[in-house]
């Protein structure tokens, strides 16, 4: 008989179509495929992608559906994720106290100190006086240049210049002699003027060094020891930029405030933790640990984190049809990341790196929900259809189907959604674990560092997680992450001149940001690092016998993120110290990570688990 | 927007036919100095020895097609004055740190070509192409003709902001950035309100086109 095991997972739906003559005689597979998952996983939604998948399949085997005399579903491990993000910190200039931004092109060199000036009124300053000219858009870099250096003629002493377009280069190449001049300060009219004022810019590839120390600060307005107790928080907001402006106000400050984000409520089964979202993610991580085994999460009510908590509840409870009232999120992952967000109260749209919290929730469905969507299944498209066995189970069997694996096996499912581990010994049920956050999260992770577009208006967040990266540094080559350089023959497509782009399966990809390209890496490795690593522990601790992670042997990840081209890289730094083999699985010899769970649906109709006497 | 009137079209053909009968009376001796009025900003063009291949890696060229900013109206198509034009982008290329050298380019009127000639001389191998009414590209000298780094093929929705991002990007690609694209203003009516004063303008343009001609550096002197 023909059977199709079919894996309908958070983000793919996989077929693996076979022929199964009988029991003890190894199936003769047909096809896979592999396809988007419609709806949330495990819900009558399901339905067209399966569909899609098996017509994919059938069409490799050239069969049709009606061909197929059975069809087996996965007992899903129910577990849906959702991701958030919150913010916790925020950066807030009061009385336009400071000026700290990258513009692309500062003008001039040095450091000046002065009363902050109109540059209109430089031609009525008397003669010797420390000013800075405040040049606003009208007066063009020409006009503006000109009327500094009439200024400087008449014995003015200008310092430096802070200007609202683009022009500080322009300014400072037709004075007489080296100014520092900040420009592209957008709101220059709230620039406070007849105050002290200090000017800083730094050289091509440097940072600023007086204004970013408290004591060169209080050295340029001459401060007693409690004010320079005050300019502390100016001087941190202004390391590693290259230029900055200080204007000396009564009383102008940076604050960096911890925003109210909300608290969790962690319920375990022995005891209940409260953790505050501003805390940060190590926070919530070790209430976890000390609530596990978890019960339920909720969240403040009237915060975001609260409105996040009860978002993943509601979702739930209109798939399943459940009272939200009785939908358990068991279990929660929380990363620490920095954001980019506007800082309050600055003149030239400046941004800080925020603190933020990403977290994941995952979900319990029941097996309910399974049997509703074997039998929707079973009315569209006329085929039995059985639910066929545990996922892990049946993920274990899959995987034993790579070449030179074997018994003891721990399996690492990194999906879409959640982060799942299975282990088999022998004369031992089947012990797994489902955690919440995956490929999702990291794709999110991505998305907020690099203050990327959005899913759904845009997936380049995606796409910089799953493919490696190169610059195009000239029409004929290209220089990889590792630096090393490609030549081609033909010129490349003039969109990708200059960029940083992805090399994809169809050929280069240019990315629409100005991140560079080591920047970018480094997001995309610390964002699996610290969800998929992160997570891999987390699983592989809770499955291992006596939670001991030294006492694995063989560890295969399986599942889409599997593909990935360097997390079972990073994976195998972590593990192998501990004197674990830790691989990527080639499901059948052939299908590399994917096809696990609906091939081991197929095997579980033809053999029984080797090892084991039951079901976990 | 000025009405594209009937009366403007005539005025625009009339000035050809007066500059062909002129250039006719008297035949045009070796290019010289002409002021170029308009707004605040004037400019003095003077054209001079054939251009040669530069060599700094910093020098982003400016090309110009035959007729713009020393002869007929020295505006564009909207009548921003073409010294005007030049300073933004000249002044875009210099903030960024670039050096700029302005060439003519004889040859051709089409501005992806003189773009593509422009960057073939440029030391950093990206060059401006402009013409008499204003559209504008940037070139790569690795690049087909008809290819670009961008192109701003709506001259009538070009102001001197843009001009001056213009500058400033092709200043950015030269230096390896990858800047984003200069952002452009889209007007449907453009096309219709001035497609025929475009084509008068091209007309112009191409009739002081000279096939033999290799390009020639100018000194432009703003006043």
């Amino acid at each position: 008989m023909k059977i199709a095991g079919v894996d309908i997972g958070n983000s793919t739906t996989e077929v693996a179509l076979a022929e199964v003559s009988g029991p003890g005689v190894p199936p003769r597979f047909l096809a896979s495929s592999r396809v988007p998952t419609t709806g949330i996983k495990g819900t009558v939604a399901n339905v067209p992608g399966v569909r899609r998948a098996l017509e994919a399949a059938v069409e490799q085997a050239g069969l049709k559906i009606s061909a197929i005399d059975l069809i087996l579903l996965n007992e899903a491990t129910p577990v849906i994720g959702d991701i958030a993000m919150e913010t916790i910190t925020e950066t807030l200039i009061t009385e336009s106290s400071m000026i700290g931004h990258n513009p692309n092109s500062p003008g001039g060199l040095g450091i000046g100190v002065g009363e902050t000036t109109p540059i209109g009124d430089l031609e009525v300053v008397a003669p010797g006086r420390p000013v800075i000219a405040v040049v606003p858009r009208a007066f063009n870099f020409e006009k503006a240049a000109g009327a500094i250096v009439a200024a400087l003629e008449r014995g003015v002493d200008v310092q430096g210049a802070i200007v609202q377009g683009d022009d500080g280069v322009l300014i400072a190449n037709r004075l007489p002699k080296v100014l520092p001049i900040v420009d592209e300060v957008q709101l220059i009219e709230q620039v406070p003027i007849g105050m002290m004022a200090a000017v800083e810019v730094a050289d091509h590839g440097q940072s600023i060094q007086q204004l970013s120390n408290p004591y060169g600060i209080a050295t340029l307005f001459k401060l007693t020891s409690q004010e320079t107790a005050m300019i502390i928080p100016i001087a941190k907001a202004l390391i590693g930029l290259r230029s900055a402006v200080v204007v000396r106000t009564p009383a102008g400050d940076v604050q960096t405030r911890r925003i109210p984000a909300g608290s969790l409520r962690l319920i375990g089964e022995g005891q209940t933790v409260s953790v505050a979202m501003d805390g940060g993610a190590d926070a919530i991580m070790d209430g976890l640990a000390r609530a596990h085994p978890l019960k339920d999460v909720t969240g403040e009510p009237g915060t975001n984190v609260g409105g996040m908590v009860e978002r993943v509840r509601q979702t739930m409870s209109n798939v399943t049809g459940k009272p939200a009232g009785q939908i358990a999120i068991r279990d929660v992952l929380a990363v620490d990341c920095l954001v980019p967000q506007p800082v309050a109260g600055g003149l030239a749209h400046e941004y800080s790196m925020e603190n933020a919290v990403g977290l994941a929730a995952m979900v319990n469905t029941d097996r309910l929900l399974m049997e509703k969507l074997a039998e929707a299944l079973h009315v569209e498209l006329g085929v039995k259809c059985e639910l066929g066995g545990v996922e892990a189970n049946m993920a274990i069997l899959g995987t034993l189907t790579t070449p030179g694996i074997d018994i003891p096996l721990a399996i690492l499912d990194l999906g879409a959604g959640s982060t799942d581990a299975a282990i088999l010994t022998k004369g031992q049920p089947v012990r797994s674990m489902h955690l919440a956050g995956a490929g999702d999260m990291v794709t999110m992770l991505i998305q907020r560092e690099l203050d990327l577009p959005g899913y759904p208006d845009s997936d380049v967040a995606e796409n910089i997680k799953r493919w490696p990266l190169a610059k195009v540094e000239s029409l004929f080559h290209i220089r990889h992450e590792d630096n090393s350089v490609k030549f081609f023959k033909d010129p490349l497509d003039p969109r990708l001149f200059g960029r940083v782009a992805l090399i994809t399966r169809e050929g280069l990809v240019p990315i629409p940001t100005h991140h560079t390209l080591d920047r970018i890496r480094t997001v995309r490795r610390e964002a699996k690092r610290r969800v998929f690593v992160r997570n891999a522990i987390r699983a592989l601790t809770a499955v291992a016998p006596a939670g001991n992670i030294r006492a694995l042997q063989f560890v295969a990840v399986v599942g889409g993120s599997g593909l990935d081209f360097e997390v079972a890289r990073m994976l195998t730094d972590i593990l192998a110290p501990y004197g674990i083999v830790i691989g990527t699985a080639n499901i059948r010899g052939e299908l590399g990570p994917i096809n696990a769970v609906a091939t081991g649906l197929v095997l579980s109709r033809a053999q029984p688990i080797p090892g084991a006497n039951g079901n976990g | 927007m000025p009405q594209i009137s009937e009366a403007a079209v005539r005025d625009a053909v009339r000035e050809i036919l007066a500059q062909l009968a002129a250039s006719e009376a008297a035949p045009a001796a070796a290019p010289v100095a002409a002021w170029v009025p308009g707004g605040d900003v004037t400019a003095t063009l003077r054209d001079g020895a054939p251009a040669k291949a530069g060599t700094s890696p910093t020098e982003v060229v400016l090309a110009l097609a035959p007729a713009f900013g020393d002869k007929l109206k020295q505006k564009t198509i909207t009548g921003i004055p073409h010294a005007a034009v030049l300073r933004e982008i000249l002044a875009g290329i210099e903030e960024e740190g670039c050096s700029a050298r302005v060439i003519r380019v004889w040859h051709t009127s089409d501005v992806a070509f003189v773009g593509l000639a422009g960057a073939k001389l440029a030391g950093s191998g990206v060059a401006i192409g402009l013409q008499s009414r204003g559209t504008s590209v940037i070139h790569q000298r690795d690049l087909q003709p008809l290819q670009n780094l961008e192109l701003f093929p709506q001259a009538p929705v070009i102001d001197l902001e843009t001009y001056r991002a213009i500058g400033r990007n092709a200043a950015r690609y030269a230096k390896g950035a990858s800047p984003d694209p200069v952002k452009q203003k889209n007007d449907q009516m453009a096309r219709p309100k001035y497609q025929a004063i475009a084509a008068v303008f091209h007309i112009r343009e191409t009739s002081f086109v000279d096939r033999s001609k290799k390009p020639v550096d100018v000194e432009v002197r703003f006043a």
